[in-house]
């Protein structure tokens, strides 16, 4: 039973509970009835007892006394009692006087002997090896004692009479039942059906939602689920799609324009007075700094490796300060550092952290002027630690700080080179600590300041 | 031949720049691609070379709206996006050519060669009439025989007035397709480079006509 069919599992529930009602009802019917004809037919054996004594009140006992000893012919049961004539005589008679005279006897209730007043008025005896059912009425202003007998049989033709009347038809409903079940449950989870069909010849590559007209209200969730799972992959898969788009495009343009440069630079200086070489190791250092990117933006999606640490933001701050001080040009902005005096403890992820402040600096820089001015300053502000990179460069107009956000958005004013990665990969190392980023007006004219609020 | 290209990233289009210009073509680099499709409507521009993935204007969206308003310009994208259906869009959407970066100088200047005959009509690479030849894949020309060493402009010039053989060229034309968007061109530069061709052809290979332009002759002797 490790995969029962919902179709067979109704099935078998439907007939069991059909059997487990049907079985003691029917029982107890039965029961009903037997007690019913046994009643109705015991009434009416005293009946006769009291029509036969009344009977011979009126014609008086001499009347009887005259026949003595003879036995009244049978009476045969007239009509027809279920599906066979009855001819067999089963209803009987007995009068006896006070001395234990038998005045009156019924062929058939002979071998009786004197049936005895005084005893329980029904009685059920043996007479030639057949039950009878008896019942003895003593007159005491006659003096005679009268018997009426029905012999067992007869209840027993009524009773199969009325189980035939009753049981074949239901008997015979049993197979239309069944049939009527399983037609039944075949058409319940026909949507079922049609929805596993549906998804068995689905493509893989297929967007589009699945339509089931008509489901039932327990299977339109399922479809609706499923619905929303298929979108949700289509979008994942979009996304991914788009990204890998987007990788091609940062990673082949420095690659196009280093094989263009190094192809210049083969011709001859003659051909590029001598600047291609120098242009292609930068456009490779350009891409060596791409890729590095991808794989940061990368590693930030997935947390499992990293763990969460306590952090202390200075600390952070000054190692990265440190590394961009001496990688970056002489000539290029000053880079300042604001710390407040106490350390900037939060528990969070280290190396996200660093790239979340090493990235905004790194923009900032490519962004400020020659000579220009960046500040990176970490700071408490109430319930949440503070990040703050600004420059004076040209700044991004207010109605485009959505936009830049982006994945590989690219300015149009900047030097190309990798600046929404850049804010892709600050926003993502911000996620993974619940923390905002804002884009606002520098405190000098123009330019950018990026704050990063990031709650205990 | 004054040719546009179209790319945002600052190195690889310095880099295009100038070895198209090493080629002796003139290259205009323009930064968006609402730069690129102010120039191609208002100057007479030879060859587009575009970026697909612009900032601001996307690639496919110049080129739709450039045929919209049916500037012929040959236009050859460059891009990253190499699938099948962004060749396919970038093609129907009007696109003459289609470059997936990274490609070679040899290729690049091998389809501008072929974009430009294609405009022109040629066959081959090769511009002849009477004694003169250029060949516009090895930049190299022969008259009456002899090897003639010329400058880019020089070569410039003489191809655009080649491939309009027998025809006067307007001296705007002529400015426009060897100096490009260049501003601090000098008024009588052109005369200078007329002046310096003919020495190194003949006086009668480059006809003046006054208030017009210059020709060259159907058949140079």
């Amino acid at each position: 039973m490790s995969r029962a069919s919902i179709a067979s599992r109704l099935r078998w529930s439907i007939g069991l509970l059909a059997v487990a009602v049907l079985v003691p009802t029917g029982w107890l019917a039965a029961r009903q009835t037997l007690a019913e004809v046994n009643a109705l037919c015991d009434a009416r054996l005293a009946q006769a007892a009291f029509g036969l004594d009344t009977m011979i009140s009126r014609t008086g006992l001499g009347h009887l006394a005259s026949g003595s000893g003879q036995p009244l012919p049978d009476v045969p049961v007239a009509g027809h009692l279920g599906e066979t004539p009855t001819h067999e005589v089963e209803v009987g008679y007995q009068v006896v006087d006070a001395d234990g005279e038998v005045l009156l006897v019924t062929g058939n209730m002979r071998s009786l002997g004197v049936a005895l007043a005084g005893g329980p008025a029904f009685r059920d005896v043996h007479i030639d090896r057949r039950r009878w059912r008896l019942y003895t009425y003593r007159d005491t202003a006659q003096g005679i004692t009268v018997t009426a007998g029905e012999r067992y049989d007869s209840r027993r033709d009524v009773l199969r009479a009325l189980w035939m009347e009753h049981a074949v038809p239901l008997l015979l409903g049993i197979p239309l039942l069944v049939l009527a079940l399983r037609w039944s449950v075949r058409r319940a989870l026909a949507p079922l059906v049609t929805l596993a069909d549906l998804l068995r010849h689905r493509s893989t590559a297929c967007r589009e939602v699945v339509v089931l007209h008509g489901a039932p209200q327990e299977i339109q969730p399922i479809v609706d689920a499923l619905n929303g799972q298929f979108q949700r992959m289509g979008h994942a898969l979009e996304r991914e799609r788009r990204f890998s788009a987007d990788v091609a495009h940062e990673l082949r343009t420095p690659l196009a324009s280093t094989m263009i440069n190094l192809d210049s630079a083969i011709l001859g200086s003659a051909f590029d007075g001598g600047v291609s070489l120098p242009e292609a190791y930068a456009s490779l250092q350009s891409l060596a700094h791409r890729t590095e990117q991808l794989l940061l933006l990368a590693r930030l999606e997935d947390t499992t490796d990293m763990p969460r640490e306590r952090v202390d933001l200075c600390a952070v701050a000054r190692a990265v300060v440190d590394v961009l001080r001496a990688t970056h040009h002489a000539d290029g902005a000053s880079l300042e550092l604001k710390l407040p005096i106490l350390p900037v403890w939060l528990v969070g992820y280290g190396p996200a952290l660093d790239a979340l402040m090493r990235n905004l600096v790194e923009n900032a820089l490519r962004h400020a002027p020659r000579r220009g001015h960046v500040s990176l300053e970490v700071r408490y502000a109430g319930p949440a630690a503070v990040i703050e990179v600004s420059d004076d460069g040209p700044g991004i107009p207010a109605e485009r700080r959505e936009a830049v956000f982006e994945r590989f958005h690219r300015e149009a004013t900047s030097l190309g080179d990798g600046f929404g990665l850049g804010l892709s990969i600050v926003q993502r190392a911000a996620r993974l600590h619940a923390a905002s980023v804002e884009l606002l007006d520098a405190a000098s004219v123009h330019g950018l300041l990026v704050r990063v609020t990031i709650p205990f | 031949m004054n040719i546009i290209v179209v790319e945002d990233d600052v190195r690889l289009g310095t880099a295009i720049k100038r070895a198209l210009e090493h080629l002796a073509y003139t290259v205009t680099w323009l930064r968006t691609g609402a730069e690129g499709l102010e120039a191609l409507r208002n100057q007479s521009v030879d060859l587009v070379l575009l970026d697909l993935g612009l900032p601001e204007k996307d690639g496919i969206e110049v080129i739709t709206e450039a045929r919209r308003l049916k500037v012929k310009t040959p236009i050859l994208v460059m891009t990253a996006r190499d699938s099948v259906e962004s060749r396919v869009q970038g093609l129907d959407a009007g696109a003459d050519d289609y470059m997936t970066k990274p490609f070679h100088l040899d290729e690049l200047a091998a389809r501008i060669r072929s974009l430009a005959r294609r405009a022109q009509g040629l066959a081959d690479n090769q511009l002849e009439s009477g004694a003169l030849s250029l060949n516009l894949s090895s930049l190299e020309v022969i008259y009456r025989n002899q090897r003639v060493e010329l400058t880019r402009r020089e070569f410039a010039l003489l191809r655009l007035l080649m491939e309009r053989q027998g025809k006067i060229v307007r001296r705007e034309s002529i400015e426009g397709s060897v100096y490009g968007m260049e501003s601090d061109v000098s008024p009588n530069a052109l005369e200078v480079l007329v002046h310096a061709l003919r020495r190194k052809l003949s006086p009668e290979a480059i006809h003046t006509v006054r208030g017009f332009g210059y020709m060259v002759p159907r058949d140079i002797t």
